[in-house]
């Protein structure tokens, strides 16, 4: 055998060994994807299960009892003004929801003249669907939760702690405002410092999640929603005027 | 069986069929995008509203700054960029052998376009806080065609890449492994959407 012969036969030998050296390798790593691929396969439907299981709404552990606010509607909202006012107007809301903060900018200055004037009856519902946007801190229940007890122990304070709550509403999506912010809000809205500091209790978050999931029954889908004598008003929600019209239409019926 | 299979996941109509396909799917939802956001600009009062049932509620994917990082739509460069490899794909289909040159120039402008649209999935996911079908659709398919090319410029060699690396690469692709590593990375950006959005899916 020459040299060359004997180089290009060790060549081939080497080159073989690196070969089967790989075959090994790429093996190994294939039988590592597959071992993962089964490890994310479970992981997701041990997520989904759970996901399942926690939505239901019968979950473990005791339930806190509904209780509603002192001056809810049967229906789940909390009702502002006279109860003989010829006009109701019906606004479903969400603190943490960016159009209906442009909503209150709009027509929430209106709206108040026209409770104060005794022409409207205004029933706001608080709503809770918004609290996946919030990082985990639930924005909407806490808000909500916290009108309510306004709602419960100083009526005549709703609208201005409404008003303040959208004056400093956070972008959708971010943790929202701590609880002892939405308690200074109240305070500057005139609602007593012995009521802000019930708002941790959490006593009307039973009641909000329950006037969402009615609402939600009644095929109100998405907010703001606005109803005058029960009929969703179509018209612009955010600008000054048509909704006024609106109300003054309803008003001459 | 599994060398049939192994065949056919290497021949050019499964490989330049799936880019196709992918490509095609993402062009479609890119279009939706833009429709959308065209929309959104032309009248700003389309949709001001608030899903309930949504897990993408208030439409704030759309208007936000990431969804207009360059100054216009983002979903426009999916307009403009998945055209191209529709007709890559389709000439790949009936023969065409693109140069190498080209092959890698497709493979760099891809390659930022799937960074970009991984930052944007990121941003809608954790910093949005909302989830909008069709940026899942354009996330999902812009990552297959991304692997489909990159499996054809392994194969062909059209990277210019050492030797060795090239011939690792390559009997990586030949042992299927980029199809384990596909299959890996799209479970774990389902997995991510569950562990997020699970809750919100069975709301």
């Amino acid at each position: 055998m020459g040299k060359q012969a004997r180089n290009a036969s060790r060549q081939v030998r080497h080159a073989g060994a690196v070969a089967a050296q790989r075959g090994r390798r790429l093996r190994l790593l294939t039988g590592a994807g597959a071992v993962v691929i089964v490890g994310l396969l479970v992981a997701i439907v041990v997520s989904l299960v759970n996901a399942a299981g926690s939505s239901t709404p019968d979950r473990a552990g005791p339930q806190k009892p509904v209780v509603p606010p002192a001056t809810a509607t049967a229906n789940g909202a909390v009702a502002v003004g006279s109860a003989t006012a010829p006009v109701k107007v019906e606004v479903y809301l969400d603190y943490m929801c960016p159009y209906c903060g442009r909503f209150e900018r709009a027509n929430g200055g209106e709206l108040e003249r026209l409770v104060a004037e005794g022409t409207v009856r205004l029933e706001l519902y608080p709503l809770s669907f918004l609290d996946k946007a919030s990082g985990g801190t639930r924005y909407s229940t806490r808000t909500a939760n916290a009108v309510a007890t306004v709602a419960d122990r100083a009526p005549d304070k709703v609208l201005a702690f409404n008003n303040a709550l959208f004056a400093r509403q956070p972008a959708e999506g971010t943790a929202g405002l701590p609880d002892d912010e939405i308690a200074a809000l109240a305070r500057s809205a005139g609602v007593s410092a012995d009521v802000a500091k019930l708002f941790t209790d959490g006593v009307f978050e039973p009641w909000v999640a329950a006037s969402t999931e009615a609402v939600l029954e009644t095929g109100v889908s998405s907010t703001p929603t606005v109803k005058i004598n029960g009929k969703v008003f179509q018209g612009d929600l955010f600008t000054v005027g048509p909704l006024t019209q609106a109300v003054a239409a309803a008003t001459g019926r | 069986m599994l060398t049939r299979l192994h065949g056919v996941r290497h021949s050019n109509a499964w490989i330049f069929g799936t880019m196709l396909l992918s490509a095609g799917l993402s062009l479609a939802a890119s279009f939706v995008l833009s429709v959308d956001a065209w929309r959104l600009a032309a009248n700003p009062g389309t949709d001001l509203s608030c899903d309930i049932n949504a897990v993408i509620s208030c439409g704030t994917v759309g208007s936000s700054w990431q969804a207009q990082l360059f100054g216009f739509p983002t979903a426009f460069l999916g307009l403009m960029a998945e055209p191209v490899v529709i007709t890559i794909a389709v000439a790949s289909l009936s023969g065409v052998r693109f140069p190498r040159w080209f092959m890698f120039t497709a493979q760099v402008v891809y390659t930022i376009g799937v960074v970009l649209a991984y930052w944007l999935f990121y941003q809608s996911m954790f910093v949005i806080g909302a989830l909008c079908p069709w940026c899942l659709l354009v996330t999902a398919s812009t990552t297959l065609v991304f692997a489909t090319l990159t499996h054809v410029n392994i194969r062909d060699g059209n990277l210019p890449l050492p030797p060795r690396a090239q011939s690792a690469l390559r009997s990586a692709v030949d042992a299927d492994l980029d199809a384990t590593v596909v299959t890996i990375w799209l479970l774990a950006l389902v997995l991510a959407v569950v562990l997020r959005y699970g809750s919100a899916l069975f709301g």
